[in-house]
């Protein structure tokens, strides 16, 4: 097998405000004709400034210092830009990430399709008519599993739900038949259920045409269904690489080793059981149900129903898990225990009192806090870290020196050093403006915390510190934890108690042992078998779900 | 793991980045220039005009009408004024207008939008509505209208111009703020207990400046120019008063003979507009913000 992608010691520098960032520091790496590589690493790390060198798409401020990238034998750096440019979508061709951002919403599907394949026919120098290139966008559309060509050439990119967004993406890419496929972490944005499909689909493409596939992501339960060979990236340098197996059974290097130790068993003797609480109820949602009223002009339009009849106890001090894919209506029932929205029906009681009732009191409200998805948009770009605490802090009483302490004890709890006070977001890493979230929310002494999905926005390394956080606060704090996720793994270790919610209803509840080990509801095996996990033995441990419970409650999946 | 030193992304400060930008485009800082120097012609008028006592209602019939010289760059009016010494003093009488307009309309304008922003329902439905009626009015109109009940002086031009002018930044506060008002950053704001004073002044109004300001910097070549044409129609400043739309006017009579009557006067209000937009322009690549 010769090596149809080879990079060696590739020196990539960007330019940001007058000062020289070394992004890319002698990367070497061989994808292997018709092999499967998996480049993976964190935020940061250089991963897709990598595909970018190789497809020739770096920004202006970005120079190649040093390297040669070979594609087929071409010196692609050397290559003059005309001739480059035409083996970009013929020769190889790249998966994008976002199957919204990478659509134009006022252009239909079919248009997107046939510019990509006129212009590239152009570069080619071949002339196409509509007719022939539409016989094309057809037989592509057909590959990626879209049954009906003619009314997804005629939707609207906003028509279409994400996994069918993302097939389109990957029918793009295989307009040319390309030689080698970029994947850039295909389907992360999606449900894990359509991103089970849309891994399977890339997989069957790569082996039915004999593609070469460049995958680069973060998740390596995806690696391990995806790839033959396994680059690891760290800081802009490979830290290792090898077969799938080594690098997976033997690591050498310690990130490695850390990344891989940092993703959650589902099963085996790993798995971790979180103690059932036995403790009075705090919360109780008693038939709830809440229901959207689209309100027209002057009709009433209709009403969607985002929670249906949930009734659900949650003891004081567990950690309750809720899950389910998104729209599933997770977020709309946190938002009613929190008061900021009112059920339609149904009662939602929190430490013995109706939240509907509370009103404006305020204690009572601060009970409750919340830690968001995306510590980006939660913290106050223009405020710093010690004005973010002080707000909740002013109802603790005391004076300013109470508080400047008060504040170093709490990012002290956060495992955050006391001068970070005076910093302001955007000088913080994710993983640090978690903590700092965290701590606003311990800031107003609550005994409940809502966390929405705390660690998705974080690298896995990071996410497995900000778990352990969370585990010390509560058991020191006595807090109760409402934790709103899709990701089932993390939950089967971190959460006393989970139920599993499907288009606003929770069709399956208890103790996680209980609900992975023997889950009763047809969607609860299907949400469970699509979860990418590390080793074959988890693999068999999954329950087994049939294609037609499949078809019949996942969104995304085809036959 | 092989070690790594020094060489991961700086971590900048805000204010360096915007600096690096704006420093980075010409046009911004040639702006600043322009503006500069007509801020500063404004405040040393009397030491830098060339005759100090061509400003007022000086008649002298031996000068009147001469072309550009070298005593006389501009050239003369029609009562044998120096124009130039005009025209300098005239940026004092357009930037007072733009402090007086702007010093009312901005904050008004952005307590309003911010108030409808954050607060749904009937107080945004009150403001934004009347907002959109004052919209719909063509401002010229209305600023004539104003001009003929009230008597044409500086003041009430500077009236009937903020009255009209708040309504622009109504609007774009309200947009701004509306789309803060929906961050969780608010939401955990409110529920850690924070007050709507709080939250409007400490949490929303931070991320609401850059935006004003560089819809007040665009804006105040607007009201240079708005308040030029004003005069032009005779609703501004009374003579003697120098005033760049007044002589604009003025010189319009005896064209295209004496057409330094106009060029002098017109390109002052040209220079000064240009400078506010470059200057406006290099803000808003600077914040990185849309008006």
């Amino acid at each position: 097998m010769s090596a149809l992608l080879q990079i060696k010691d590739l020196d990539v520098s960007f330019m940001t405000y007058g000062y020289r960032s070394h992004i890319l520091k002698s990367v070497s790496l061989e994808v292997p004709e018709g092999g499967r590589v998996a480049l993976i690493g964190e935020t940061g790390s250089g991963k897709s400034v990598t595909s970018k060198a190789v497809l020739g798409t770096l920004p202006d401020n970005a120079t190649v210092e040093g390297g040669s990238i070979r594609f087929a034998g071409d010196d692609l750096l050397n290559l003059p830009q005309s001739k480059r440019d035409t083996l970009k979508g013929t020769a190889f061709s790249i998966i994008m990430q976002d199957p919204l951002s990478s659509f134009n919403p006022v252009f239909r599907i079919g248009r997107h399709l046939d510019d990509v394949i006129y212009f590239a026919d152009r570069r080619l120098g071949e002339k196409s008519d509509a007719a022939n290139r539409r016989q094309r966008i057809h037989t592509v559309l057909r590959q990626v599993q879209l049954a009906d060509p003619e009314r997804i050439c005629r939707a609207y990119p906003s028509q279409l739900s994400g996994g069918m967004r993302q097939r389109v993406l990957i029918a793009l890419a295989l307009l040319h038949q390309p030689k080698l496929l970029i994947a850039d972490e295909p389907g992360t944005a999606l449900d894990v259920t359509t991103q089970d499909e849309i891994m399977k689909l890339i997989n069957r493409l790569v082996s039915d045409n004999g593609l070469t596939l460049l995958m680069i992501t973060h998740n390596l339960g995806v690696v391990r269904k995806m790839a033959d060979d396994i680059y690891v990236m760290r800081k802009g340098e490979i830290v290792e690489h090898g077969p799938l197996a080594t690098i997976f059974q033997t690591p050498q290097q310690a990130y490695t080793k850390q990344l891989i130790a940092a993703i959650p068993p589902l099963y085996g003797p790993k798995v971790v059981d979180q103690k059932p609480v036995e403790a009075e109820t705090v919360i109780e949602l008693a038939a709830v149900s809440k229901v959207f009223e689209e309100r027209f002009l002057f009709t009433r339009g209709a009403g969607h129903t985002a929670v249906r009849d949930v009734s659900l106890k949650i003891r004081r001090g567990e950690i309750f898990g809720l899950a389910g894919e998104s729209g599933s209506g997770k977020t709309t029932v946190a938002r009613m225990i929190m008061g900021l929205i009112r059920p339609s029906s149904g009662q939602v009681v929190v430490d013995g009192r109706d939240v509907s009732q509370a009103g404006r009191d305020g204690a009572f409200r601060r009970k409750i806090q919340i830690v968001y998805q995306n510590p980006g948009t939660s913290l106050n770009p223009k405020r710093t870290v010690g004005q973010t605490l002080t707000v909740p802090l002013q109802f603790s009483g005391g004076g300013r020196g109470a508080l400047n302490e008060r504040i170093e004890k709490l990012l002290a709890q956060v495992e955050l050093p006391a001068h970070f006070t005076s910093k302001y977001p955007h000088e913080l890493s994710g993983g640090q403006k978690q903590r700092v979230a965290i701590a606003r929310a311990l800031a107003a002494d609550p005994e409940i915390l809502v966390l929405d999905e705390p660690t998705s926005a974080l690298d896995v390394s990071v996410q497995k510190n900000v778990i352990d956080l969370l585990h010390r606060l509560r058991d020191e704090l006595g807090l109760t934890f409402l934790f709103i996720s899709h990701d089932l793994s993390l939950m089967r270790n971190f959460c006393s108690q989970i139920a599993i919610m499907l288009k606003g209803e929770i069709v399956e509840a208890g103790e996680p042992r209980t609900v992975f080990g023997d889950p009763q509801h047809p969607y609860t095996r299907a949400l469970i078998a699509a979860v990418p996990v590390m080793s074959d033995a988890e693999d068999n441990l999954k329950p087994k779900t049939s294609r037609k419970d499949q078809q019949q409650y996942l969104a995304d999946a085809v036959t | 793991m092989s070690a790594v030193a020094g060489s991961e992304p700086k971590a900048l400060s805000a204010g360096y980045m915007a600096w690096y930008r704006f420093s980075r485009n010409p046009a911004a800082l040639i702006g600043a220039l322009m503006v500069i120097s007509v801020i500063l012609l404004a405040i040393f008028a009397p030491l830098i005009a060339p005759y100090p006592d061509d400003v007022g209602a000086k008649v002298d019939f031996r000068s009147r009408h001469m072309a550009p010289d070298w005593a006389h760059w501009m050239g003369t009016d029609k009562v044998g004024r120096d124009i130039l010494t005009r025209v300098i003093f005239g940026f004092r009488v357009s930037l007072l207008l733009v402090i007086g307009v702007l010093g009312v309309a901005v904050p008004v304008g952005a307590v309003l939008g911010m108030l409808a922003g954050y607060f749904s329902g009937a107080v945004e439905k009150i403001i934004s509505g009347f907002t959109n009626v004052m919209l719909a009015i063509p401002p010229l109109v209305m600023a004539l209208a104003i001009g003929n009940v009230l008597e044409p002086n500086l003041v009430n031009a500077m009236l009937a111009i903020t009255f009209l002018w708040w309504t622009w930044h109504a609007r774009l506060v309200y947009r701004v703020s509306k789309s803060i008002a929906a961050e969780d950053y608010i939401e955990a704001a409110r529920l850690a207990g924070a007050s709507h004073w709080h939250i409007l002044t400490r949490e929303i109004l931070p991320n609401c400046v850059s935006v004003i300001s560089v819809k007040t910097t665009l804006d105040a070549a607007f009201v240079i120019l708005f308040g030029a044409t004003l005069s032009f129609l005779g609703l501004g400043v009374k003579p003697p008063t120098p005033d760049l739309g007044t002589m604009v006017a003025d010189g319009r009579q005896f064209l295209p003979e004496m057409w330094w009557g106009v060029l002098g006067p017109g390109f002052a209000i040209f220079y000064a507009t240009l400078g506010f937009n470059l200057l406006g322009d290099g803000l808003r690549d600077m914040f990185d913000v849309e008006v």
